[in-house]
């Protein structure tokens, strides 16, 4: 297990971090994958005979079990809006059936994955209904759809939604249990009545992540990370026994933190899980693999940004993948300007999630109703003006050691002023925070940049921080060649 | 530095009870959060987490929403967004014009106790982590103070030096070094952890093939 305790960061050393990670995972992760397939084939076999001594038992049963499926099982595509009100009305039901019946309730799931599916479907459904209801509102506020959708401003409701996911949590100790595991101690001691039963368990791990997701869906970025507060972000957590919860949590934590300007804990992130799909493509047989690839390719375009926004050396085998997707359009975003914009705001809308409004929009008015992707992607696209420039003045201060700012302002055919503030702007966006310990929100504030300076009067002075030989690499690779 | 955004020294303990339970979404908490945004206001303390939970319930139920405290919290942010971008693009001359020109955003700004003087210190972190020296007309506009108001400021709150420039030019800020403003080149250095060589220590101990 040592193999997935993660090394200290505080060198701030990016390169080291990066090939390490991979390195040490790298046999690891094969083999924790090919573990779980084995494992999921061997849960399948008990479901079938578990189903079959249900179908034994009688109706009652039966009717569970095709309710559990149903609530873990997608829409139709297009279904109708009777369709979704019923889907609310079943999980509404069935929440309510686990939540609140006399004490813990005993059900037989039918796969290993159900409560990951289930939460996932449920905020699926939450999150193309709001999807779909703003859509309605702001371009057909007329119809008879419309009308349906106002005469119910409840269903699937955000806090309907919120009080499932923290209800569950609550239920089932969670937070408490994984704090325990934390301090090596048995969560069975906090765990009560419900937190015991895996059914309770499971629907209140994957509760946590469910809230992570709905946080970053309303644009709360910071409460997004909060969450996972007591989940460790390492291959014993229990999201990695189901690789699209694995994923999921993933992508929403890059993304927040790449909301959040931390483009380095954004990209330790990305690179992490792309790595392992990268890793464990030959073992994905599934269908769990056709919605992995739809993000792995948002996550490239995730990275991408990120890494214009913060030059870092990646794992090798994203950086190939990296300019097998995106070539040409790699090298214009890291270089700036106002030509980068139009393929900013791209890649952002392509691969941000589909955010939403918390609460009914309003039909009367339409030209009211905002897009929420709209609104992130406007306020993304204003971070990216602010610092469109600074690649453009760093190429020109990396040739210096000195540079009289005028002179510079000159090459670059800008007022003084503006330089100065561009230098200044850039300046606070080389200090970023990074995590190294503890909460996701932890972090120290470095400089994540190999370019300083700072302005004497008209004087900017410059450093660089220069990277030594790497030797220890080519020594061990070259020594296992004579093994 | 690096302090939790969730983080409040001296957030009361109701507030904090709220705001670590699930009432934190109830619209009923929302007068308390309310009082506890205009004590930040009069107070200059300030308490981010607590004042997100609160424009979350706005935002949750529209109808409670009133528009002095989400002023005041996005005063207390920075967050108003003409003003912002100015800060944001550290454009500061344009920033303080801004702020001049229309007496709405002195109303705006108006509940927040010690606004301008908060912003200063605000740009003065910025400017002393990028320069270690600053012509006195570019300081002045950005801090938006002249003769003796900056001085003193400059001085006293900053801790920074004023030259007079021996009675000829301008003169200049100085702003003492410090970690930020050295702008020292550094050499990156391998750093090798004995783990590394598991592999070559295991291979010792293994029989030769």
């Amino acid at each position: 297990m040592a193999l997935y305790q993660r090394a200290p960061y505080e060198t701030a050393n990016r390169q080291d971090l990066v090939e390490d990670e991979s390195d040490r995972e790298e046999e690891a992760l094969v083999e924790d994958y090919k573990e779980q397939v084995h494992f999921d084939d061997g849960m399948s076999e008990l479901d079938r005979t578990a189903s079959f001594g249900g179908a034994a038992a009688g109706g009652g049963p039966q009717d569970m079990q095709a309710q559990l499926a149903a609530a873990a099982t997608p829409l139709e595509y297009g279904a109708a809006l009777d369709t979704k009100f019923a889907s609310y009305d079943n999980y509404c039901n069935l929440f309510h059936y686990i939540l609140n019946s006399e004490g813990p309730v005993d059900l037989e799931v039918p796969t290993y994955y159900w409560a990951w599916d289930v939460i996932d479907e449920f905020i699926y459904q939450f999150e193309s209904f709001c999807r779909y209801r703003n859509r309605i509102a702001r371009t057909e506020s007329t119809s008879e759809e419309a009308q349906l959708l106002r005469d119910n401003p409840n269903t699937w409701g955000c806090y309907s939604v919120l009080n499932v996911l923290y209800s569950l949590i609550q239920r089932s100790q969670i937070n408490e249990q994984l704090d325990a595991m934390k301090r090596n101690e048995d969560p069975n001691q906090v765990a009560g009545e419900y937190g015991n039963r895996p059914l309770y368990r499971m629907l209140g791990y994957f509760s946590i992540i469910g809230l992570l997701r709905v946080h970053c869906l309303l644009g709360d970025f910071s409460l997004a990370l909060k969450t996972l507060d007591d989940i460790e972000l390492n291959k014993k957590a229990m999201f990695a026994r189901v690789m699209a919860a694995h994923f999921t949590t993933y992508y929403y934590v890059g993304f927040s933190y790449m909301m959040m300007r931390r483009y380095a804990d954004a990209i330790r992130m990305f690179s992490h899980i792309l790595v392992y799909v990268s890793r464990t493509k030959n073992f994905q047989k599934n269908a769990q693999y056709d919605s992995v690839s739809k993000k792995n390719d948002q996550m490239y375009g995730l990275i991408a940004i990120c890494v214009a926004f913060n030059p870092t050396k990646l794992d090798d085998t994203i950086h190939t993948a990296l300019r097998e997707k995106y070539g040409d359009q790699l090298v214009r975003l890291q270089r700036g300007g106002p030509e980068a914009l139009p393929l900013f705001e791209d890649l952002f809308r392509s691969a941000c999630p589909k955010f939403i409004s918390p609460t009914p929009p309003d039909f009367d008015t339409p030209d009211l109703n905002v897009d929420p992707v709209d609104h992130h992607c406007k306020i993304f696209m204003e971070e990216v003006k602010n610092t469109m420039w600074s690649p453009t003045v760093k190429s020109y201060l990396k040739l210096y050691t000195t540079m009289d700012l005028k002179k510079l302002a000159g090459f670059l055919d800008v007022e003084p002023e503006k330089l100065r503030s561009w230098l200044l702007v850039n300046k606070q966006r080389s200090r970023q925070v990074r995590w190294s310990e503890g909460a996701l929100l932890d972090g120290e504030v470095v400089n994540g940049s190999d370019l300083d300076y700072a302005m004497q009067d008209d004087l900017i002075h410059i450093s660089e921080a220069k990277v030594g030989r790497r030797l220890v690499d080519w020594y061990l690779r070259n020594l296992a060649r004579t093994y | 530095m690096g302090i939790a955004f969730d983080s409040a020294p001296d957030r009361p303990e109701h507030i904090e009870a709220i705001l670590n339970g699930l009432d934190r979404y109830n619209p009923e908490t929302t007068t308390i959060f309310q009082d506890y945004v205009t004590q930040q206001c009069e107070d200059r303390t300030y308490d981010c987490y607590a004042n997100l939970a609160l424009l979350k319930l706005y935002q949750f139920n529209p109808h409670l929403t009133r528009d002095e405290p989400v002023t005041n919290i996005l005063v207390k942010a920075l967050t108003l967004a003409r003003l912002n971008a100015r800060l944001e693009r550290c454009a500061y001359r344009d920033f303080w014009d801004l702020l001049d020109s229309d007496d709405l955003y002195a109303d705006l700004v108006a509940d927040v106790n010690g606004f301008e003087e908060l912003m200063r210190v605000r740009i003065a972190v910025t400017v002393g982590q990028g320069c270690r020296a600053v012509e006195r007309p570019v300081a002045e506009g950005w801090l938006n103070l002249r003769g003796q108001d900056f001085e003193a400021f400059v001085r006293e709150i900053c801790g920074w030096g004023v030259d007079d420039g021996g009675g000829g030019g301008g003169g200049r800020v100085v702003v003492p070094v410090n970690k930020e403003n050295e702008a020292k080149g550094t050499v990156v250095r391998e750093e090798v952890r004995f783990e590394q060589f598991g592999r070559v220590v295991r291979r010792a101990y293994e029989q030769p093939a």
